[in-house]
């Protein structure tokens, strides 16, 4: 039983930081007014380029390397489309989304079901021989480390320096920014090349370090579970890495619960994460002050300096 | 890669043409139809595999289309009837999920002849085939009982469906009959054909329960394997030798050979005589056999799990036989009964040892 | 405003530059996928070959393309009216689900029933549902302000584990081997035929489709409400000036969206499938926010749209057995398609300005 539960509070983490790296992503890039629903076809993307090359070559840093180019690829793409044509930002993100995933299908081809070995977890030496503790905290994969860090850093960034205020302005009102004398699409663009290098991460982590390996369709819907997690968090990146993990943990519980011989339909499970982000939106959006402390306003307007 | 497809090139408009009318110097059209992207093992390998067997077998007498990335639905009528209206003679259907489609074509078109794989309903001219899959889990399941150390084996399988509830408990018989210490057998039932990332938390979450063992049982891909390799403990496989996803831990696969009966198919065709028959084909039909046994078991238990398999090839020795208990508490086979075939095709039971309940 | 640059909305639009998006739109995406499928080893001019006249080459093809477009059609039409309003219904698949799952209960009940009144039953059941389906995200944004399009993505989710969960269960067939599937649906459960002789599997169901985009036409060019849902979408205020309230306007265009996503999934059970299955929608639901978007939210449009992508569907199918196109090629296609439209449509409304350095605050 005890080995039960370090199992999926360990691997809780693990499994939480693909969908972390890629909801801190999207929330700073919403947090700018931009709404950019191609992430599962950024992480798809990512991920099969991110296992071809690191099949190919052994070299992973590689592989994130032209995994994270890939995915900007796509996210400039969509910068085009939203930022200079002005086209309307959700079917621009189904757009190109579409792209990523075909993109993936026809990259990963001729890697189909090929596996190889994860590289080795990272285990301080004081720390991973904690008991307990060291074992659900301190013997994970150094990239989800990075996950943390990186929502720690977003909300540092955003909550305590300068240009964080200003990226927030740009998500409240674009017009009063650009009065204001910011470059209100430069800032967009910055925060969507941003969003598509930590998806690009999670996309990457998920073929190479969680699931060593490639199967078209492996990212299996994470991308829209990390869309959810944006909401759920309320924009928030300390409440989404929250979420992150918590989003884990039901994933693995399942598993858990099956292998003790008990069974709760899977399906239940499954649905759990998007039924508490409807209820979250829900309860955040019902009262004025509250959405406007959270969401983005001008979020999914595009904005034109026409003067 | 991109050019797997090898299809008769037939220029410009194809008319309507519904006969597969065999023409004397004319080769036999037959085409395999998989339903995901082709890999190195798993299920779409072994569907597609077939072919070579064919090419070797009958060589310039036929002629082999392969279409992959087939799954069920509309889209799957359309590419059939393509295949057909190019002049498909023989077709291989290689999903379950390719039933429906596959019995209406065959009714419209009665010069063509389908093998469907893993369904249950006939015609004439539509004949299904089902591995003895069973069988070489139950050696593999041997394997196991020898090399566990905690006596604790855990199961990463697909759905609860007859066939694999057939492979699931002839693999915990087979362990049992070698080792009569073995805890309760853990399962995560997966409830998909296809979901990497869960593969691999579904072992991970075994082996942290204590199971040294991991049979992964039809998941679409090789990660269970992987991950029970990088965990160091065993990994036991369906459909394909997974040695390669596996080199220090693979312990024993069973290795489907669907060409075995691809070839008697196409000689049926070709002799005029085939038949809308239900193939069950097994060990002794040489479409089954155990493959990949780790160099860890000794020379006497290898030797223990061929004899058996020698023993399944003459009939002397049939897994599926009685007494065996429900894990219910009731009698699932009575003592002396053997299952007969369609008993083990509608197989709606667990067998004692197996921790795990079904849902109806 | 990138290097300098800018673009300026045209004051006036010419009806003959926003024709023309379509046509650009699909030169060009002709011209990126011979260069695509050039550098896939696939001979392009035979490609396209494939692609566009073969559908059309054969009685059988053109039946195939009717099934394709029927419900890539039927759903546009429902979602354009949302999208006009600026409602944003991403939640069509999830829509045509439920509607499915819901009308499927009905042969599942009585597999042995002989009663016509079986598949209007089914029509209504389906629509019902569908549309009840997109009103939970119709309450929350007018209850309670919740984005529709987060809330239709997360219920598109949450709709496919309700339909694994019942086809696991309670909806599958009890005498098939548990496998997941249903009863094979009684002959008054599905649309007719529209040849006899059962090689050619269109069916009845073209006709709803062709006459609910009749209606659609008829609803926003001629009726009132239709008129102010083409203004909600522009301006909000001026949709209530008109009388009409911007939570009506959220009502209305999620349940008219959420019944034809319902009655297109209807339209798959009944038709080509004639049972529920795990895979209903080779996605559908999005699919059909391009065909939307590629028909310029017009009725007439749209059903050139849906037509145009079912040939290319269809099309795709036959070039990847005959001239060996990986299975991704079409899905690559339908983003390219869409993304030069969303380009060519942003360079008719839009002027490129340069902009004065002083301009730039």
């Amino acid at each position: 039983m005890m080995d039960t539960i370090i199992f999926v509070l360990a691997g809780a983490f693990a499994t939480a930081t693909p969908l972390l790296l890629a909801a801190i992503g999207e929330a700073v890039v919403e947090k700018t007014g931009v709404m950019n629903l191609s992430v599962e076809g950024m992480m798809a993307f990512a991920a099969a380029v991110a296992f071809a090359v690191t099949y190919q070559t052994g070299n992973i840093v590689l592989g994130f390397g032209l995994a994270v180019g890939a995915s900007v690829a796509l996210s400039l793409v969509f910068s085009v489309l939203v930022l200079a044509f002005s086209a309307n930002q959700i079917v621009s993100g189904l757009a190109v989304g579409i792209l990523g995933l075909g993109l993936s299908s026809l990259v990963g081809r001729n890697f189909e079901n090929l596996t190889m070995m994860a590289p080795a977890n990272l285990s301080p030496p004081v720390l991973s021989e904690l008991p307990l503790v060291g074992l659900i905290l301190f013997q994970q994969n150094a990239i989800t480390y990075l996950a943390f860090a990186v929502a720690f850093l977003t909300w540092w960034f955003l909550a305590r320096t300068r240009h964080g205020r200003i990226t927030k302005v740009v998500g409240e009102d674009p017009a009063i920014a650009h009065n204001l004398g910011f470059a209100v699409i430069r800032i967009r663009l910055f925060a969507i090349i941003f969003g598509a290098t930590m998806s690009g991460l999670g996309g990457a982590y998920a073929s190479t370090i969680l699931t060593p390996g490639w199967s078209d369709g492996l990212i299996a819907g994470r991308g829209w579970i990390a869309v959810a997690l944006v909401v759920f968090g309320t924009w928030r990146p300390l409440r989404i890495a929250f979420g992150a993990y918590l989003f884990g943990a039901l994933l693995l519980g399942d598993l858990a619960v099956q292998a003790t011989g008990f069974s709760v339909p899977p399906q239940i499970m499954t649905s759990l994460p998007y039924v508490m982000t409807i209820v979250v939106l829900a309860a955040v959006s019902r009262n004025a002050l509250l959405i406007r402390l959270n969401a983005p306003v001008s979020l999914g307007q595009n904005f034109r300096p026409s003067k | 890669m991109f050019q797997i497809i090898r299809a008769p090139l037939l220029g410009a408009v194809l008319s309507m043409s519904w006969s597969g009318a065999l023409f004397a110097q004319e080769p036999l059209d037959v085409a395999i139809v998989a339903p995901n992207a082709i890999g190195d093992v798993g299920w779409d390998h072994e569907v597609v595999r077939g072919k070579e067997v064919l090419e070797e077998r009958f060589g310039e007498k036929i002629n082999v289309t392969v279409i992959d990335s087939v799954g069920e639905g509309p889209n799957a009528t359309r590419v059939m009837n393509r295949l057909v209206a190019n002049g498909t003679d023989v077709l291989i259907l290689g999903s379950f999920g390719h039933m429906s489609d596959g019995l209406a074509l065959a009714k419209r078109s009665p010069e063509l002849k389908v093998l469907h794989i893993g369904g249950y309903q006939n015609l004439p001219n539509f004949a299904t085939f089902t591995t003895r899959h069973y069988q070489a889990s139950y050696l593999c399941g041997m394997a196991a009982g020898y090399a566990t150390k905690n006596q604790q084996l855990g199961v990463v399988a697909a759905f609860p469906l007859p066939e694999v509830l057939g492979i699931l408990n002839a693999y915990v018989l087979g362990a049992q009959s070698v080792n009569p210490d073995l805890k309760p057998v853990k399962v995560v039932w997966l409830n998909a054909w296809y979901d990497p990332p869960r593969d691999r938390s579904s072992a991970e979450s075994l082996i942290s329960q204590g199971a040294d063992v991991i049979y992964s049982l039809f998941p679409g891909t090789p990660s269970a394997v992987a991950t029970a390799e990088e965990k160091g403990v065993y990994a036991v496989t369906t459909l394909s030798d997974n040695s390669a996803h596996a080199p220090t831990k693979h312990l024993c696969a069973g290795q489907a050979n669907f060409g075995v009966v691809y070839a008697d198919v196409v000689q049926s065709v070709i002799d005029g005589t085939f038949e809308g028959k239900d193939i069950f084909a097994g060990v002794a039909e040489g479409a089954m056999e155990v493959a990949g046994l780790s160099k860890d078991l000794t020379e006497e238990q290898r030797a223990a799990i061929l004899a058996k398999q020698d023993a399944m090839r003459d009939g002397s020795f049939d897994p599926f036989t009685g007494p065996v208990m429900n894990n219910n508490g009731s009698e699932a086979i009575a003592s002396g009964k053997t299952l007969n075939s369609s008993e083990i095709k509608s197989m709606d039971f667990l067998v004692e040892g197996i921790d795990s309940r079904l849902q109806n | 405003m990138i290097g300098g640059y800018a673009l300026v909305q045209r004051s006036e639009v010419s009806l003959k530059s926003i024709m023309l998006v379509p046509l650009v739109t699909f030169v060009l995406a002709l011209l990126g996928s011979m260069v695509l499928f050039g550098f896939l080893g696939a001979p392009p001019l035979e490609v396209l070959y494939r692609l566009l006249i073969d559908p059309l080459a054969s009685a059988y093809n053109i039946s195939e393309v009717v099934i394709k477009a029927a419900p890539l059609i039927l759903i546009a039409q429902g979602l354009a009216i949302g999208f006009r309003a600026k409602v944003w219904n991403i939640g069509a698949e999830g829509q045509l689900i439920i509607g499915a799952v819901a009308a499927s209960v009905i042969p599942i009940t009585f597999p042995e029933s002989q009663n016509i009144l079986m598949l209007p039953t089914m029509m209504l059941a389906g629509m019902i549902s569908g549309a009840a389906w997109a009103g939970i995200a119709a309450a929350l944004k007018t209850r309670f302000n919740a984005s529709e399009i987060i809330v239709t993505l997360m219920l598109n989710q949450i709709a496919v584990q309700i339909l694994y969960f019942l086809i696991n269960g309670p909806l599958k067939d009890p005498m098939g081997f548990s496998y997941p599937q249903s009863v094979s649906f009684p002959p008054v459960a599905m649309y007719p035929l529209l040849s006899g002789d059962g090689v050619l599997r269109a069916n009845a169901s073209i006709f709803v489709v062709v006459l609910l985009s009749i209606v659609a036409l008829i609803y926003v060019t001629r009726t009132f409400s239709g008129y102010t849902l083409l203004v909600g979408g522009l301006a909000p205020s001026a949709a209530s000036y008109a009388g009409f309230s911007a939570k009506k306007a959220v009502w209305i265009t999620l349940l008219i969206g959420g019944a034809a996503a319902g009655l297109a999934g209807v339209g798959e059970i009944s038709g080509p499938i004639g049972r529920l299955q795990p895979s209903l929608s080779p996605g559908y639901g999005f699919a059909a926010i391009i065909v939307a978007y590629l028909g310029g939210l017009h009725p007439v449009g749209i059903l050139l749209a849906g037509t145009f992508m079912a040939i290319v569907y269809v099309g795709a199918d036959g070039a990847i057995i005959d001239v060996g196109l990986p299975p991704a090629a079409p899905v690559i296609f339908q983003g390219m398609v869409l993304v030069f439209y969303l380009a060519s449509f942003a360079l008719v409304q839009y002027r490129i300005v340069r902009i004065q350095p002083e301009a730039r605050a």
